[in-house]
């Protein structure tokens, strides 16, 4: 195997000595925490989480949900940016950066949804026995398929000459593409719920997949950005962040343009899905939707990215997917706490038979554990890259 | 940036095109595969023939009890093949008392541990004070004509059968619980895996009045035999993190015996019979009243319906 020259000049993101000395206690609190909850989860079940049989999903599968954005928004950025030539992802190396945090947005994802299961000794029969009527197969099927068009993308990538990685990074898009807005269409195929019932959400998913792909890169390259880079690097570096600073600008705009499209219009036409935006943005959700997503998610970051200091929008992107987190919750749980038959929940009374939703310390240890996971993918697979790179060009 | 002849040469845009054609192609005949359903999951035909004789030693009279009524006509349906039955339930809510009876007879039938319930009695009172009435709504599985929750399931784990009936395969099952969220009605419940204790059944309480959590009553530990099969719940075995529904009680009527919930109600409310029989008692009670069903806006075509 030969490496194409430019990858031989451009550095991969390298975590700095500072941000190790930060990172490293923060990834064994992450760890530690998660472990227990894992413990938890395992020891007692569900039954120290807060969603039941009324509300059955809860924090893990909204966490998976922004799992999966970063997923498909990194991916479609580094491999369009690579194939376009733009300056700042035209290199193999920024494009390995983008197809690792790909695949560490993705496992975590993966983590959370298998530990929600209720047979998690069962979790490959959607991969064997699956039914394609269900986009819960089908997205199963797509992330992993998409896992390994991103593995196949990322070795070829360190090859000098192979005619196959531009076709296996147009594969990639077109997937990274479809599985993040399938997740709106995951909710929206629910046929019998007004409020996920809305064609609105596969688009509302896709633009957060790219808007968390903007800001969770910006994040990581300019984090992770190696200080005794060339000024060619830092060049490059500086025209990527510019690049995805505007990705995730407008991406965010256009999330709340159609986030308001979807829900103003319930003010002047009330119609059957009312309760679920009352609930939403008057009611016991309303600190996560105006305090956390738009306010911390979105306002906040785009003051910041309004500056020109590139640290005011690493904290910008930040937040942002913080905010995009909300955001998940926000479609997620009003589209559960409305009963459709009043009185239900009063009509035979359990824990587990209730219409709303706390998450519990337990589910947050678990994301504890899911976050610690993808910065250990993320790391990983930053030192493998940059040990190939470095193996094959003395090789 | 690169000029759009440099992004890629012809063999490259060749290659991605066909990679992304192929997928396309096969993810829309695995899905076109799935939509038509044509798998047959259960038997049908001669096999499914039940020649039963609980009542064969009464002879039929006029106006005798709506249950022995009901009891010979489901011999009689049950001498059919299974894809000739249709079951539906009606429930005469003039009739209903809210004793819930029916609720705990499918609990103790159907073993359901805490947090597992197939028929919720539903409450609501009218009227001012003093004024006032309660009014009472069962509310079973509808074993919708166009189940919701049946499309959802990712691994085939429920299906319709040719007698109408939504039914759930406990061994497939991932317990995912997307068709809980496809329901409607809320008539699917995640098991647990929780289980009473003899505490909870004699309320027993601590000195500060507190109930006392101890180890799972004995008769927990006792097999449902759902579906016709022997469910044993200990060690995490299935129905544990299942979904778990109303199923009519297939397995009584495949012995000759009304669901618990029909045999239980004291106010002889609940009907249950073969709505392709035209000279059944629920034929009769759907044609002959005033009948609604539950939600009817979602098309679901419910076949649980209603007296009012």
């Amino acid at each position: 195997m030969s490496i194409n020259s430019e990858s031989v000049h451009a550095q991969p993101v390298q975590i700095t000595a500072t941000w190790t000395k930060l990172l490293w206690p923060l990834w064994v609190l992450l760890v530690a925490g998660g472990v227990f909850g894992i413990y938890l989860r395992l020891i007692h079940g569900h039954n120290m989480a807060g969603y039941g049989s009324y509300v059955p999903w809860g924090l893990w599968i909204g966490v998976y949900f922004v799992g999966v954005g970063i997923s498909g928004g990194s991916f479609v950025l580094g491999s369009l940016g690579y194939l376009f030539g733009i300056q700042g992802f035209s290199e193999r190396s920024e494009l390995r950066t983008a197809i690792i945090l790909s695949l560490a947005g993705l496992f975590p994802a993966f983590l959370g949804v298998w530990l929600d299961l209720g047979r998690m000794d069962r979790m490959m029969n959607i991969l064997i026995h699956p039914s394609f009527t269900s986009m819960m197969a089908f997205n199963a099927w797509m992330y992993n398929i998409f896992v390994v068009v991103a593995i196949v993308s990322w070795i070829l990538s360190f090859s000098k000459q192979n005619a196959l990685l531009k076709p296996f990074l147009v594969l990639g898009i077109f997937l990274s593409i479809l599985f993040p807005s399938q997740s709106g269409v995951f909710f929206e195929a629910v046929r019998t719920n007004e409020f996920w019932n809305s064609p609105l959400l596969s688009m509302l998913f896709f633009v957060s997949a790219i808007t968390l792909g903007g800001a969770s890169l910006l994040f990581v390259r300019a984090a992770g950005a190696a200080r005794n880079a060339s000024a060619n690097q830092t060049w490059n570096l500086d025209s990527a962040l510019r690049v995805l600073r505007t990705v995730t600008i407008l991406g965010l705009i256009i999330y709340v343009v159609f986030e308001f499209a979807e829900f103003s219009i319930v003010f002047w036409n009330p119609g059957a899905h009312s309760p679920q935006v009352e609930f939403l943005l008057f009611g016991d959700y309303w600190l996560v939707f105006w305090g956390v997503h738009l306010i911390i998610g979105v306002f906040i970051p785009l003051l910041l990215m309004a500056s020109k200091n590139r640290g005011l929008w690493v904290v910008a992107s930040f937040l942002a997917v913080i905010g995009f987190g909300a955001a998940r919750m926000c479609i997620l749980i009003p589209g559960q706490v409305i009963p459709q038959l009043p009185g239900i929940q009063e009509a035979f009374q359990d824990p587990r038979l209730s219409f709303t939703y706390h998450i519990t310390t337990m589910e947050y240890l678990v994301v504890l554990l899911m976050i610690a996971v993808g910065m250990a993918i993320f790391y990983i697979g930053s030192l493998l890259s940059k040990s190939i790179e470095s193996g094959v060009s003395h090789g | 940036m690169k000029k759009v002849n440099e992004i890629m040469d012809r063999r490259e845009f060749i290659t991605a095109g066909g990679l992304v054609g192929a997928g396309a192609a096969v993810a829309g005949l695995a899905i076109v595969k799935d939509r038509s359903g044509s798998e047959a999951v259960d038997p049908t035909g001669d096999n499914t023939v039940r020649k039963l004789s609980a009542v064969t030693n009464l002879k039929p009279q006029a106006n005798e009890d709506d249950h022995v009524r009901m009891q010979r006509e489901l011999e009689r349906a049950m001498a059919k093949p299974v894809e000739k039955r249709k079951w539906i339930m009606v429930i005469d809510t003039r009739r209903c008392v809210g004793c819930q009876a029916c609720t705990i007879g499918c609990i103790a039938e159907n073993k359901l541990p805490p947090g597992v319930v197939y028929r919720p009695v539903i409450q609501k009172e009218l009227g001012e004070y003093p004024n006032v009435a309660l009014h009472f709504l069962p509310r079973p599985c509808m074993q919708c004509e166009k189940p919701s929750c049946v499309p959802v399931c990712p691994v085939k784990a429920t299906w319709k059968r040719p007698d109408g009936v939504v039914v759930v395969d406990y061994d497939k099952c991932i317990g995912c619980r997307y068709c809980l969220n496809a329901c409607p009605y809320s008539a699917r419940t995640s098991d647990f895996g929780r289980d009473y204790t003899i505490a909870e059944a004699t309320g027993a309480r601590d000195v500060k009045g507190a109930p006392i959590y101890g180890a799972p009553a004995p008769w927990e530990g006792l097999p449902s035999n759902e579906y016709g099969k022997s469910w044993d719940r200990k060690n995490h075995g299935s129905p544990v993190g299942n979904a778990r529904k109303c199923h009519f009680c297939l397995h009584r009527l495949e012995k000759g015996i009304l669901p618990a919930c029909v045999t239980t109600c004291i106010g002889r409310a609940t009907y249950f019979g073969d709505s392709r029989d035209p000279d059944s008692l629920v034929t009769e009670l759907i044609t002959k009243n005033n009948v609604q069903t539950l939600l009817p806006h979602w098309d679901n075509k419910p076949n649980c319906y209603y007296i009012v």
